[in-house]
């Protein structure tokens, strides 16, 4: 190597200083990083948590208050009867009915279907396992706009829209009976369970059956309860699909549809402390569901992203 | 084990396959089918024949042209509103939760006060807080016109008691892509926390030891090693930009906005937006080829992606 | 660069409500490091030797006490501004980077201070002589780099490189040329350099008018008739150099361009030494660098790390719990136990020399031997043999007697009777399995040489003094005999 690039004499940046000025140095900066973090966090903390604040606010205020050129960041006299009008204008006790009805008989339903599936592709050897759970998971790419359509076809043609109420449920249910991803979460956890165990209860003269609920069932309730809250969430916060079954018929309505369709029309602004209420009435309840099964909800949300 | 639960296994397969049959693989096909249909009746379920004429009129000017059609409701709104949203909350919403999530990793004190706060916005109805965000950009008394001291600038909805006001089609734009990415981050951050929380510790003591600053550690050391998290994410985050729906409806109301047309389309429908509008319509061919044709873009973009990543994400 | 430990300590906290008890990882060290010298910690594993290298890495905080690089107190500065090198234990190689980029990374955090030069002319110059001098080798290494047809730049640039010892952007410079591809490269070679001499006259008449002075080297003076310094970020030139040079060192020139994934643990050592040795440290720490590498691999890389630290003569302090490794490349060894500093010294003198017990039994292979013994006056006894009589030994006790597997002799009328249970020949030596009375379980292993020819049954040894230690059985300190 040329003598110039050799003899190259390499010092650290800011090297020139003493032992104690880089020491204070260190810690000045380290505080100022942490001051900066904590100050961005807190920023986009805000601006995640203002619509809720202001959501609440706006709900308690009367028309003539939100009417005004200078809001006002707490109600100043607070109007509780937005509430009962909002849950009036709302239906709340219909659309409560028909989404706890939908959402219990889903959840329920993929609960069922998802352990059995997911017990056949982790404990069951046949054939053709492995390409059918592919299978299964390839459809979780195609955008469900494909379904959509054709399901609204077929449940027209059978005559579910248009016999009732029964004929809703039944419509808003049994197409959500199956869900992949939770077929392939849950199927991870099986996988978890040793193969000893089930081994060790054929050797006792367990059934499959009996294995798989009073073993299997119990040890992956973490992710069964995980499942039923997302899912039972899933139902509170559908819109599509039941809008299109309701075929703007009120009484068929489920929770969103009920909160969109009765606000829909460009209403004065003296409603909008109405309207608040409402989405209140239908946000409060998911913001305590998270709150206190955080735990559960973080873990099935976040299993999705680590296997890419 | 022994292979003679074989039919066992498909018995207790039977419930799903059977739903996912009739639900999911019989509707993908019947939607190509259908596509291709001419005065396809759905109640009755007759057609005049094969044709190609439903893409014919959804896609491209040829059989229809001008104000009205679905070429233009299609490929001047629709398909030009899809991809705006697309370009700007993708990039923009990856950006903020990457920071968000690295400036989590970073603290101690009041993690878990900040991870559930920032959770928040997932667990909430996309339509009900659509609303709230309505609420706040109005033009007449929303906090948003207050805070920037914009009084009237229409967001949404013209203001109320303004004799001509109209809506800018890039302001209704840029408060739709703010709600998306507020809507979004959450999910994001936890898959970039996740991320984080398996990169092994000593990369970060070796760029210590190597006197690298913070800023080139994060930018040379954590972003390459979170790239199978990124790139997972931007898959998802584009196919769900692709597929933007609710927080339309739940912005703009069920008519998808009224804005002024000199400024740019006329609504913020978007491609889901155009398909659900013509089951309404009972014009369930074109719903058919536009979904096929959306499938399509995603799976064309989806592949790229790959493609694209495949040299620069490190497993 | 002189290292002094002084009384460093460092106590893990416990958790009083789960019952955990503070842990002591580091007691009360006190070393002092020669400059340049290569120095072994080796210890079981928990005995505090790894936390005593990341305290000096800056990596952990100690409790208590100071450590010293040179006349500076480091003890409360960050690692960043350390200046020293580091070798994990698996390595922690970016793996999204080729091992270009994991050696060049340090260097971009880096200032240099340099004499001020018109590199442009020094380049020119190089070059003009590379092409006078060495044109025929040059266009073998250009044409020896064809693939498919093709004269590959990468490839003829890392032979050139290689040979020469330029820079990669030099060596590009020549391969576009285009020499190769020439019917009469001398020719073309010969312009070239007019051009370059051309190109270097030009540029030193600019200076010359703008009334700068220089020197034989190029190099920029000033009213003086020094050098000027400067202090500035590396060029890429000058990291390519040092990258090129490093990589020479430690032979990982064949795959720069590979990432880590794709190189065998010994390769992957090799380029993290070479990433901790790029910056020129002051100090190069290796934390327990060969555990990962299969036996025979071991072997070559701990040569291959004395050869480094030798050509480079940083001080280096290398952890490990393998004994023979720190006895064969070690200059000095640190023997450690329960975060105490057991013994310091040469390995050899420690291994002849044990102080106590504990460093008696800790270093070599196979096993010293260990016999429960007592003495009465000055004699020694284990079990009903008499082995010595020392004017240092006194009163009635019980000790502890270690004999090294190669102190024995046999000699019919020696000190101490064994039962031989075995022998097993390896070549020069062999092994014999025995047993003594005093404590019949325990076996006893003898390495003598295999040309004796040694009866079965009960035989009598005499034993070497040099190989046989007495520690006390209370303390397990060593009593030296006079």
């Amino acid at each position: 190597m040329e003598d110039g690039y050799r003899d190259l004499q390499l010092v650290l940046r800011g090297s020139s200083r003493s032992v104690k000025s880089k020491e204070i140095s260190s810690k000045v900066w380290k505080i100022i990083g942490l001051i900066v973090v904590y100050a961005l966090l807190a920023f986009a903390a805000l601006i995640v948590i203002f619509p809720f604040y202001w959501m609440i606010i706006t709900s308690l205020k009367s028309g003539e208050e939100i009417n005004r050129l200078v809001p006002t960041f707490f109600p100043e006299v607070i109007r509780w009867s937005n509430y009962s009008d909002a849950m009036a204008k709302l239906d709340f006790g219909t659309l409560l009915r028909n989404t706890l009805i939908v959402g219990i008989f889903s959840t329920l339903g993929t609960l069922i279907t998802s352990i059995l599936a997911a017990f056949a592709f982790s404990k069951l050897n046949f054939k053709g396992r492995d390409m059918m759970f592919s299978i299964f998971l390839g459809t979780m790419m195609i955008p469900g706009e494909m379904m959509v359509i054709s399901n609204y076809i077929s449940v027209s043609r059978l005559g579910l829209t248009s016999s009732g109420l029964t004929g809703i449920y039944i419509a808003n249910i049994i197409p959500f009976m199956v869900s992949v991803f939770y077929i392939y979460l849950l199927r991870q956890n099986f996988k978890q369970i040793p193969d000893a165990l089930y081994l060790a209860a054929k050797v006792d003269g367990k059934g499959d059956w009996t294995f798989l609920w009073k073993v299997m069932v119990p040890l992956a309730a973490p992710t069964l309860i995980t499942i039923l809250i997302l899912k039972l969430m899933g139902a509170w916060n559908s819109y599509v699909w039941p809008n299109l079954v309701a075929q703007n018929q009120k009484e068929y309505y489920m929770m969103t549809n009920g909160l969109r369709n009765s606000f829909n029309v460009a209403s004065d602004i003296d409603q909008y402390g109405v309207q608040m209420a409402a989405t209140v009435v239908v946000t409060v309840p998911l913001l305590l569901v998270f709150i206190f099964f955080r735990k559960y909800i973080m873990k099935g949300v976040g299993r999705a992203g680590i296997k890419g | 084990m022994e292979s003679k639960n074989n039919w066992k296994a498909w018995l207790y397969l039977a419930p799903v396959i059977i739903l996912l049959a009739v639900f999911t693989f019989f509707p993908i096909i019947n939607t190509f089918y259908v596509s291709f249909l001419k005065n396809y009746d759905y109640m009755r379920g007759t057609s005049d024949g094969f044709t190609f004429d439903n893409y014919l009129l959804v896609l491209t000017p040829v059989l229809k042209s001008g104000p009205g059609t679905m070429f233009e409701e299609v490929m001047m709104t629709a398909l030009p509103n899809t991809m705006l949203i697309t370009i700007i909350t993708v990039p923009l919403s990856i950006i903020i939760s990457l920071l968000i999530a690295i400036g989590l990793n970073s603290i101690k004190a009041l993690k878990k006060v900040f991870q559930t706060i920032f959770f928040l916005p997932y667990v909430t109805n996309a339509i009900a807080v659509g609303m709230v965000f309505s609420v706040i950009f109005d033009a007449n008394t929303g906090i948003f016109n207050a805070i920037f001291n914009t009084p009237l600038h229409t967001w949404i909805a013209p203001a109320f008691g303004v004799q001509g006001s109209t809506v800018n089609y890039w302001s209704a734009l840029f408060a739709l892509s703010f709600y998306i990415i507020w809507h979004s981050l959450p999910y994001k951050i936890l898959i970039f926390l996740g991320g984080l929380q398996n990169i092994d510790k000593q990369y970060y003591e070796a760029a210590q030891i190597d006197a690298a600053p913070k800023w080139k550690t994060t930018l040379k050391v954590t972003v390459p090693l979170l790239s199978p998290q990124i790139l997972y994410t931007l898959i998802t985050s584009f196919i769900g930009a692709f597929k933007e729906y609710n927080s339309v409806i739940g912005l703009f109301g069920s008519e998808g906005g009224k804005f002024d047309k000199t400024t740019g389309p006329s609504s913020m429908k978007t491609m889901v937006y155009f398909i659900y509008e013509q089951i309404g319509k009972n014009q369930v061919q074109y719903a058919c080829a536009a979904a096929v044709f959306l499938f399509l873009i995603i799976m064309v973009f989806t592949v790229i992606q790959f493609r694209v990543s495949k040299k620069r994400v490190h497993y | 660069m002189e290292i002094v430990l002084k009384h460093l300590t460092k106590v893990f906290p416990g958790n009083p409500k789960k019952n955990i008890r503070d842990t002591t990882a580091v007691d009360n060290l006190n070393i002092k490091i020669k400059d340049g010298s290569l120095v072994g910690l080796l210890g079981p594993s928990g005995c505090g030797k790894s936390t005593t290298l990341y305290m000096i890495a800056g990596l952990k905080q100690p409790t208590d006490g100071e450590i010293w690089f040179g006349d500076e107190d480091v003890t409360n500065l960050a690692p960043e501004k350390r200046g020293i090198g580091l070798v994990f234990q698996n390595y922690a190689l970016y793996p999204h980077m080729t091992v270009y980029d994991n050696v060049k990374f340090p260097l971009t955090n880096l200032n240099v201070v340099k004499n001020k030069t018109i590199q442009k002319v020094v380049d020119n110059n190089l070059i003009i002589n590379l092409l006078e001098n060495n044109l025929d080798e040059i266009l073998n290494l250009i044409k020896s780099s064809l693939f498919k047809g093709k004269y590959s730049k990468s490839a003829s640039a890392r032979r050139i490189v290689f040979k020469y010892h330029v820079v990669t952007s030099l060596a590009e410079k020549i391969f576009k040329f285009g020499l190769q591809y020439s019917e009469n490269p001398k020719e073309l070679a010969s312009s070239i350099v007019n051009k370059l001499k051309d190109e270097n006259s030009q540029i030193l008449d600019k200076f010359d008018k703008k009334g700068v002075r220089y020197n034989k080297k190029f190099e920029i003076l000033d009213e003086t008739g020094n050098p000027v310094k400067e202090k500035r970020h590396l060029t890429a030139d000058e990291i390519d150099a040092l990258v090129q040079e490093t990589s020479r060192l430690v032979q990982i020139n064949d795959y720069l361009e590979r990432k880590p994934a794709e190189l065998s643990g010994g390769q992957q050592q090799r380029v993290a030494i070479a990433r901790a040795l790029v910056k020129k440290p002051r100090v190069l720490l290796l934390d327990e660098p060969l555990s990962n590498l299969d036996a025979r691999l071991r072997l070559q890389t701990r040569e291959e790390i004395k050869r480094i630290q030798l050509n480079t003569g940083i001080t280096t302090i290398f952890v490990t719990h393998d004994q023979e490794e720190a006895m064969s490349i070690c200059d000095d060894i640190v023997v450690m136990s329960l975060g105490k500093e057991m013994q310091r010294n040469h390995p050899q003198e420690v291994y002849n020399n044990p102080n106590c017990l504990f460093v008696a039994k800790f270093l070599g292979t196979p096993p010293i031997n260990v016999f429960p013994a007592h003495v009465e006056g000055t004699e020694l006894f284990v079990g009903q043999d008499k082995l010595l009589a020392n004017k240092a030994l006194s009163g009635k006790k019980e000790v502890i007697v270690g004999i090294r597997p190669e102190g024995f002799i046999y000699n019919p009328k020696g000190e101490m009777e064994f039962d031989i249970k075995s022998i097993i020949t390896q070549g020069r030596d062999m092994t014999i399995l025995a047993s003594h009375t005093s404590n019949p379980e325990n076996q006893i292993k003898m390495i003598i040489d295999s040309s004796i020819q040694i009866p079965n049954g009960k035989v009598r040894f005499s034993i070497k003094s040099t190989k046989l230690f007495v520690f006390d059985k209370e303390t397990e300190e060593r009593i030296y005999l006079d």
